[in-house]
């Protein structure tokens, strides 16, 4: 071990302006595909918020009775599409008409709990599940009329998804780059010690002194840069705890249920990224000794 | 048994040219042979074939009795490690000094700090140039250089020492001091292989001389001469 970190050292220090910018580069690529993780997870659970809040507002005819609008809620309670239902009275709903025009007296003087309409707020577990509720829940009898937001909720869903397959497009471009700085870096490390590897070989060094030298080099190039980027992912995870931001926690996208605080995220993405640094690192300067080191 | 043994070994690059042609002759250990012929009769070749650089399109190449060419990739290290190789052009480090010019060929080898200590003054002082352990390439002669290239190829006592030329790039009083000291090596036991076209030295010393042109053994004589 003590050999390898000392083989490491010299060849970092005979290339370390290289070395230095390699780093540079490849810590604001780490930067940016963590940063770009965080934007799309929280794209995500943002996405997944509304969509929780999404709702169907059912209103029902002035003459219906109450107690038929409670034995209907409690009819659809039982549905496994829908996460929860709200009985919204006259009363509740003039509180909030109230409440919402609390400005304008004259207004409000001119209206009485009867003129508004006792309703249901559906919330539905799936979004994709609202248009056809809404349909059902217009031909129950008493049903006055149902309302709901599906285009705002469409709109952002599409964007969300473009930021997600757009992200995830950009993660991959971000890999290739590293890997090709690991490569391009191991690549001169092998040209500018040509006469050196010949001599080794011609010495009798064996294929695993010559080469692993230089996948070391490699590894810990993604390591380091990768650190640097996974340190700065714990920063910004601090700053989300800090500011209370992403309180109900981050999702990602593939696992629906599963939310995870924004620093505990940040802790994830941290070994995510010194991960796939180690194995960008280890993947890019092997290719690269495969490729260039002809032994 | 011969230590090394060529048989009917043929050598054609790509481009066509016939380097080695159905070359055969053995070596006993502890002989000094010398290889030569005109530029391009094809003694690199040998050198190159000898030390596993390149393959044979046909033939054996034998060492104590072992064929080289059945040797796995992975394990050719342990091969060369027995044979030493100076080269025409030295192949030092300019930018390391003697001592640790001598000294790759010990790391390589997975040697302790403590054995390359001791074994690289002994190599320098084999070769006298202990005064210049510290010196870098730059501030050698000629001579001087090759003398550490061959300290360096004497560094983990190989069996046989190959000289490629050895006395192609330097003066006639070093060419002769350079040949002293493989004479002195191959007195201590140590094969020595050397490809030259110095017709002086071969002369000079009266060993086994085989003659190579156009790739074909013409002549393989003991107390042999440059020209025959």
């Amino acid at each position: 071990m003590g050999k390898i970190w000392k083989n490491l050292k010299a060849n970092l220090r005979r290339e370390r302006l290289l070395t230095i910018a390699n780093i540079f580069v490849m810590t604001i690529t780490f930067l940016l595909l963590g940063t770009l993780i965080f934007i799309i997870s929280g794209s995500q659970t943002a996405l997944r918020y509304l969509e929780e809040q999404a709702q169907i507002t059912v209103f029902f005819k002035d003459d219906f009775p109450e107690e038929n609008i409670l034995t209907f809620k409690s009819q659809i309670e039982g549905d496994q599409r829908i996460s929860g239902v709200k009985y919204v009275s006259k009363n509740d709903a003039f509180e909030i008409f109230s409440q919402l025009n609390k400005d304008e007296p004259v207004l409000l003087e001119n209206i009485s709990p009867n003129i508004l309409p006792a309703s249901l707020e559906v919330k539905a577990l799936n979004i994709g599940d609202l248009d056809t509720l809404a349909d059902e829940f217009s031909t129950v009898d008493g049903v006055e009329e149902v309302r709901f937001f599906e285009d705002i909720i469409e709109r952002f869903k599409f964007w969300s998804n473009v930021i997600y397959i757009i992200g995830f497009v950009l993660v991959g471009v971000f890999a290739i780059i590293s890997y090709a700085v690991i490569m391009a870096t191991v690549r001169a490390t092998i040209h500018s010690k040509g006469i050196e590897l010949e001599i080794m070989k011609l010495v009798g060094a064996s294929n695993s002194y010559v080469k692993n030298p230089l996948v070391y080099q490699g590894i810990f190039l993604g390591v380091v840069s990768s650190t640097i980027a996974g340190v700065a992912m714990i920063l910004m995870g601090a700053i989300m705890k800090f500011n209370n931001m992403f309180e109900q926690g981050l999702t990602f996208g593939f696992l629906p249920r599963l939310y995870v605080q924004p620093f505990v995220f940040s802790l994830i993405l941290f070994i995510v990224l010194v991960l796939s640094g180690c194995f960008l690192g280890l993947l890019g300067s092997y290719t690269a000794v495969k490729r260039y080191l002809k032994y | 048994m011969p230590q090394i043994e060529f048989i009917n070994v043929t050598k054609e690059y790509e481009s066509g040219n016939i380097a080695l042609d159905n070359v055969s002759f053995q070596i006993e250990p502890g002989e000094f042979v010398f290889v030569v012929g005109p530029s391009g009769a094809g003694k690199s070749t040998l050198v190159k074939l000898l030390i596993r650089e390149e393959y044979p399109n046909s033939g054996q190449i034998l060492f104590n009795g072992a064929d080289i060419l059945s040797i796995d990739p992975e394990n050719v290290h342990a091969y060369r490690r027995r044979i030493g190789v100076v080269f025409q052009d030295f192949k030092l480090l300019e930018s390391r000094n003697v001592f640790e010019n001598i000294s790759i060929a010990l790391e390589v080898s997975d040697a302790t700090d403590h054995e390359i200590k001791n074994i690289v003054p002994n190599v320098l002082n084999m070769v006298g140039l202990s005064a210049k352990m510290f010196k870098y390439p730059r501030q050698l002669s000629g001579g001087e250089k090759q003398r550490v290239s061959i300290a360096r190829a004497l560094a983990h006592e190989p069996d046989i020492l190959v000289a490629d030329e050895a006395t192609g790039m330097i003066d006639p009083d070093s060419s002769n001091s350079v040949v002293e000291i493989l004479e002195k090596i191959n007195a201590l036991g140590t094969t020595v292989f050397m490809a030259t076209h110095d017709e002086k030295i071969v002369d000079k010393l009266k060993k086994r001389v085989i003659r190579i042109e156009d790739g074909k053994l013409i002549s393989d004589k003991k107390g042999g001469k440059y020209r025959g």
